[in-house]
Parts: structure tokens; C-alpha cells; sequence
């Protein structure tokens, strides 16, 4: 064991002289999700337009979990990147780490902010408000009101959260209220709607999938199953074909899975809130770039740039899927 | 030394190859997190590895890291406990869990698997559930009591031994003491190499046995509380998965025979660095992707294990 320490210690003295950044003139650029998902696949080819437009190397990489994003993140630092574009898997308890990561390298949140961080610009949507926009669909869907259960992969992030509560808001007609928090087993009643309750997967599809079919079981009627994450609308979709439910509950999705777009153009899913994760990864890689050319005309007074959520509905669906197939090279 | 020789060549030719084809791997900051998390592993696989040197299986570490990882935050930050309490009443729980599992062993007679993968699903459960499945940690404070795991001892300007792997250090010298040096840790090894001669020659086996359980799950504990206090973000659905797995097989690649009856701690804690410069090195080479990390650690665990089992065969000729 000594001679192994020594060996370490011996070893990291030598490297003290060649230590930090390459001195390439090449820029790197790292995206770093907290999960694996459909998602990120989208914002990992923005990400790596943008970093060919200017001549930079682009790395993705995909931690199994919150833990592991730091482990990461730790070895893109050793190995001397340029800058970092995260999604925070735990804003809250993660800062001090961000700031930590901040003060080596350019730093840029996607998706997930961390607003008390050091961390230089925020690229992604209002998640409350695009929540709300859900809930928008959901009157549309079922105008006549009902019982809705909510499925998401956690409610730890705070886009998440907010995501969910914008959609709770929006459908007991409430004023908007960023900072209002719902506990997941509580009946939320208000307007035509009773949101009954909100299943946590933890990110796992074939959980997300059980619970689905555990609300079909568990609530006779239900008149709509929103999927806030995107995997959920298509698990939630297997199991109403399964239960012969299809048509009868309604579902209402986020985000742009294949599976989801497949479903609004059968009428089996009513339509989704689509965020621009291709955006998110290009401007995330552009807004890097320039924060290291000391370019600050693309670093917003607030730090925050927000690219709109939009809906598609079966009308709109065709099109959207064009232009994303399009932008993935497809 | 020759017990050690397979995975402590394994570790050298690791190391160079790292060198080689990673950037920046002897980099000072790379390094310093290469001793932290050899320590966090490192102590989850010499409390596992008491329990196979006595023929036995903890399946329940990574739910103990859990636990404790989880419930520490919990009681500090959202039922106002003071952290010395909070990280005492970890300490208590996982003495009770090493006692427990060593009753349900030794006096009920269950099998070892059974036991510790019910306590698996138990300690996790119960996290979840006393959690609400919401992620724990300290938010921006306590950087008093998290500096356990993140401070460092300078010994240049750029580089400091992590606080984590001084801890292991320590443990693993106290755990050398207890294995080689008492007529406990002879009673363990005989133990192992066959339960019914150490009880027949007057063994308090059960007593042993027992021990070995309550190491195991206090190492499980420290590494959780360590985990938390680096990580500051704790998941009750995930945090702590599979370490019993990477406990298991540092301390495998380190010399402890699943049969029982041998293992050293200097080869357990080799094993623990073998696993995390095979991780460090796929993060740090550009050509290796990262989602077939596990495929590439499974692969180089299995030629290892390969490999020592045939220097072993060797030395012994």
C-alpha cells in the first residue's frame, strides 16, 4: 500500500508542471444530462451543430445518477475541458459543487437552473408556465372536466416541480404561483377538475409503465393521464391499449418522444407541450464559446435565456416532426 | 506481498495505461479524487470483506449507504437534530443492523444471502418511505461537518490527501490490527475455513460471526455518511445502488475467497483503486464511451480475476 501511495503522490508531483487545461488551440465543450433519455439525444445534436459550426471538440456524457453526475463532471475538469453545459440533477444541494465547477471553467445550466449558483447563464424554458400550458391542453381535451392523475419521474428538480404544479394550477383555476408546492398524495379539487394524484417513477420506464396500469386500476374514472416527463405519455399509452382504454381516458404528454408523436397521429394521445432541446444544446455550446472569448453580448443582464415552449396537436404534428427529423439528420 | 502481487500488478499496468491514454490523469485534482473515491469504496469493501472471510455475504451495503446517506440530511436539515446526534444515531442504527443480521444468521439459522438481501430491500424501503422519496443533503451550510469528507491535508500547493482516504488509512490499519494481529482475527479465518473445526475447538462462533455483520454494516454506515457529506445529494431511489456489488468485488479482487477463510486488507483496498482508475480512465479517454462503462469495468474485473487466479497458481508451484 505504501509503495502504491508513494507511487500516487510520486506520480501527481511529476504532472505537477503539465497540469490544467490542454493547450490545444481547439476548444472543448462538454453537455453534461442529468439521466439518459430521448430528450437529451436532441439537445446533445444541438450541442454538437454548434460546436462544429465553431471548429470545437463536443463531448456528452450520461451519469447513471445524481452522484454519478458529479463523478462525471469531476473527470471533465481533470481531463481539462473549456466549458460545461449541465442539467443539475439537484440544483438545492448541488451549488456549492456547481461553484466549485464554476470557478475552473466557464459554466452554463440547461433545462434545470440553479439560480443561486455562480454559474454564468441559464438556457431553457419557465417550466411553471409551460406546465400551465399543459393544463391547457388537458381543458381541451376533456372540456367537460374529470378526474386527471399525473405521472412524472420525480419532483426533486425544481423544473419538474414547477412543471407540475403550473399543470395543478392551471387545471383547479388558481392564481399563478411559482412557489406553491402540492404534496404528491394530496387531492388537489377546484373548477371541473380533481387531480387525484402524482406517480413518481424515479426515472425508470418500466416503473412509470406499472404505474400507469396501477392507475387505471386503482381510479375507475379517470377522465385524463397527463406524462410530464417524456417517456410517460407513451408508457401510459401501452397500458390503456392493454386495458382496451384508448380514446377513453385521455392523455396528455410533454416533450417530443417518438412515441408521443406516434400517438398524436393515431388521436391516441391529445397533443404535448414541446420545450427545444436542439436549441437548449446549441445555444448552451454558442453561449460557452463566447463567455471564453470574453464575448458577453450573448449573457442576458438577467442570466437567464428562455426559449418558449410550444403545443402540438394532431394538426401540427406533421410538420413538427419534419423539421425535428430534419434538425437530427434523420 | 504475494497474496496481493496479481491485483497490485493489475493496478500498476492500469496506471501506466491511463497515463498514456487519458488527459491529464496524473493531474493533481485528478488524483485527488482518485485517493477520495478509492477511500469511499474502499471502506464499504473492508467491512464486506470481514464477512467473507468468515464464508459469509453482506447484500445490504448499499441500502445501509443509503440510509445513512439520506437519514443524516434528514434529521439535520428537517428535524433541526445537531449533527453530532444525527451522525451517532447512524452509528447506533448500524450496529443494531450488523447485530440483527447476525442473530437472524447465527441463532435463527438463515443463510447469509437471504438475510442481508431482505435487509437490501428493507433499508431502502424504509428510506423511501420515512424520506417521502424526496432528495436529501445540506443545501450550501454545514460545511463545518462536510468537511469530513471534503477536506484535504496540503501537501503541495495543488495537491492535498483527501480527508476520506486519511479515514481509510486508519480504518484499514485498525482492520489490519483485527485480522493479523489478534486471536480475533485468527478466530475469523478459522472461522471461515471451516465453521464446524472452529466451533468444535471452542470458537464462540456465533459471537464471531456476529461481528463480522456489525463491521460491515458500521463501515457500510461510515461510507454512507462520507458519500453524502462529498456528494451533498442523496436520492432515496438511487443513491447507494449496486455498492454492495462494487464492495464485493474489490474485496474479491483483493484476495477474499467467497469460500471463506482468506483476504487481506491491503489487497481489498488495491481492489477498491483498481475499480476507480478503471472508471476514471474511461471518463478521461476521449476514444472510450462512457455508457459502456460497465461493460469495459466487467470485462477488466473478469481478466483480472483471471489473472491472479492463475499467479496465484504460479506462486503456489
Amino acid at each position: 500500500m505504501k509503495k502504491i501511495l508513494a507511487l500516487t503522490i510520486g506520480l501527481g508531483a511529476l504532472a505537477f508542471s503539465s497540469c490544467g487545461k490542454k493547450d490545444d488551440e481547439k476548444k472543448t465543450y462538454a453537455l453534461v444530462p442529468p439521466s439518459v433519455s430521448n430528450f437529451w439525444e436532441i439537445c446533445r445534436k444541438g450541442g454538437a451543430d454548434a460546436a462544429e459550426e465553431l471548429g470545437a471538440d463536443f463531448e456528452f456524457v450520461t451519469p447513471e445518477s445524481i452522484t454519478d453526475q458529479k463523478v462525471k463532471i469531476e473527470d471533465l475538469l481533470s481531463k481539462g475541458v473549456d466549458g460545461i453545459a449541465m442539467a443539475p440533477g439537484d440544483p438545492a444541494n448541488q451549488t456549492g459543487f456547481i461553484n466549485e465547477a464554476a470557478g475552473r471553467v466557464s459554466l452554463v445550466t440547461v433545462d434545470t437552473d440553479a439560480p443561486d449558483s455562480d454559474r454564468k447563464v441559464f438556457i431553457g424554458i419557465d417550466n411553471y408556465e409551460a406546465g400551465w400550458l399543459a393544463g391547457d391542453l388537458v381543458k381541451e381535451a376533456a372540456p367537460q372536466g374529470g378526474e386527471v392523475v399525473i405521472f412524472i419521474g420525480n419532483i426533486s428538480q425544481l423544473n419538474s416541480r414547477q412543471r407540475r404544479q403550473g399543470l395543478i394550477d392551471n387545471l383547479v383555476d388558481r392564481e399563478k404561483d411559482p412557489s406553491r408546492y402540492d404534496a404528491p398524495g394530496q387531492i388537489v379539487k377546484g373548477g371541473k377538475f380533481t387531480v387525484l394524484d402524482t406517480m413518481l417513477d424515479g426515472v425508470d420506464s418500466p416503473k412509470a409503465k406499472a404505474n400507469a396500469a396501477d392507475a387505471i386500476t386503482k381510479y375507475e374514472n379517470l377522465a385524463v393521464m397527463v406524462g410530464l416527463f417524456d417517456y410517460n405519455a407513451g408508457q401510459i399509452l401501452e397500458e390503456l391499449k392493454q386495458a382496451n382504454k384508448v380514446g377513453k381516458i385521455q392523455v396528455v404528454s410533454f416533450d417530443e418522444h417518438s412515441n408521443t408523436l406516434a400517438g398524436i397521429k393515431d388521436g391516441s394521445i391529445y397533443g404535448t407541450v414541446v420545450q427545444n432541446p436542439y436549441e437548449y444544446g446549441y445555444q448552451a455550446i454558442k453561449v460557452l464559446h463566447a463567455l471564453n472569448n470574453g464575448d458577453k453580448s450573448m449573457n442576458p443582464e438577467n442570466g437567464i435565456i428562455e426559449i418558449p415552449a410550444r403545443i402540438i396537436r394532431k394538426d401540427g404534428v406533421e410538420e413538427f416532426e419534419k423539421d425535428l427529423n430534419a434538425k437530427l439528420g434523420k | 506481498m504475494k497474496k496481493i502481487l496479481g491485483i497490485l500488478i493489475t493496478l500498476i499496468v492500469l496506471y501506466i495505461l491511463t497515463t498514456i491514454i487519458g488527459d491529464n490523469f496524473l493531474s493533481p485534482y485528478n488524483q485527488e479524487q482518485l485517493l477520495k473515491r478509492t477511500a469511499l469504496y474502499g471502506l464499504l469493501a473492508i467491512g464486506v470483506s470481514f464477512v467473507i472471510i468468515t464464508g459469509g455475504i453482506d447484500l445490504s451495503i448499499g441500502s445501509v449507504v443509503c440510509l445513512v446517506g439520506c437519514g443524516v440530511p434528514w434529521l439535520v436539515t428537517q428535524h433541526q437534530w445537531s449533527p453530532t446526534m444525527a451522525v451517532m444515531m447512524a452509528f447506533v442504527i448500524a450496529v443494531a443492523i450488523g447485530l440483527w443480521h447476525g442473530f437472524l444468521i447465527t441463532k435463527v439459522k438463515l443463510q447469509p444471502f437471504v438475510v442481508t438481501l431482505c435487509g437490501l430491500l428493507m433499508y431502502r424501503g424504509a428510506t423511501r418511505g420515512f424520506a417521502e422519496d424526496k432528495t436529501q443533503g445540506f443545501g450550501t451550510g454545514y460545511s463545518e461537518l462536510r468537511e469530513l469528507a471534503t477536506g484535504k491535508l496540503q501537501i503541495t500547493e495543488q495537491f492535498g490527501i483527501p480527508m476520506p482516504f486519511l479515514l481509510l488509512i486508519g480504518v484499514g490499519v485498525l482492520a489490519w490490527i483485527l485480522l493479523n494481529k489478534t486471536i480475533w482475527g485468527r478466530y475469523l479465518f478459522a472461522l471461515g475455513n471451516n465453521e464446524e473445526a472452529a466451533r468444535l475447538s471452542g470458537i464462540n462462533t456465533d459471537r464471531m460471526v456476529t461481528l463480522s455483520y456489525v463491521i460491515s454494516s458500521v463501515l457500510a454506515a461510515l461510507g454512507g455518511l462520507l458519500f453524502i457529506l462529498d456528494g451533498n445529494s442523496a436520492q432515496p431511489s438511487d443513491f447507494g445502488n449496486f455498492y454492495e456489488l462494487y464492495a464485493i468485488a474489490a474485496a474479491v479482487l483483493g484476495g477474499c475467497s467467497l469460500r471463506g477463510g482468506s483476504g487481506t486488507v491491503v489487497g481489498v483496498i488495491i481492489g477498491a483503486a483498481v475499480m476507480q482508475v478503471l472508471k476514471n480512465m474511461i471518463n478521461l479517454a476521449d476514444w472510450l464511451k462512457s455508457h459502456m462503462e460497465f461493460l469495459i469495468v466487467g470485462g477488466v474485473l473478469l481478466v483480472a480475476v483471471v489473472a491472479d487466479e492463475l499467479v496465484k497458481r504460479r506462486v503456489k508451484k
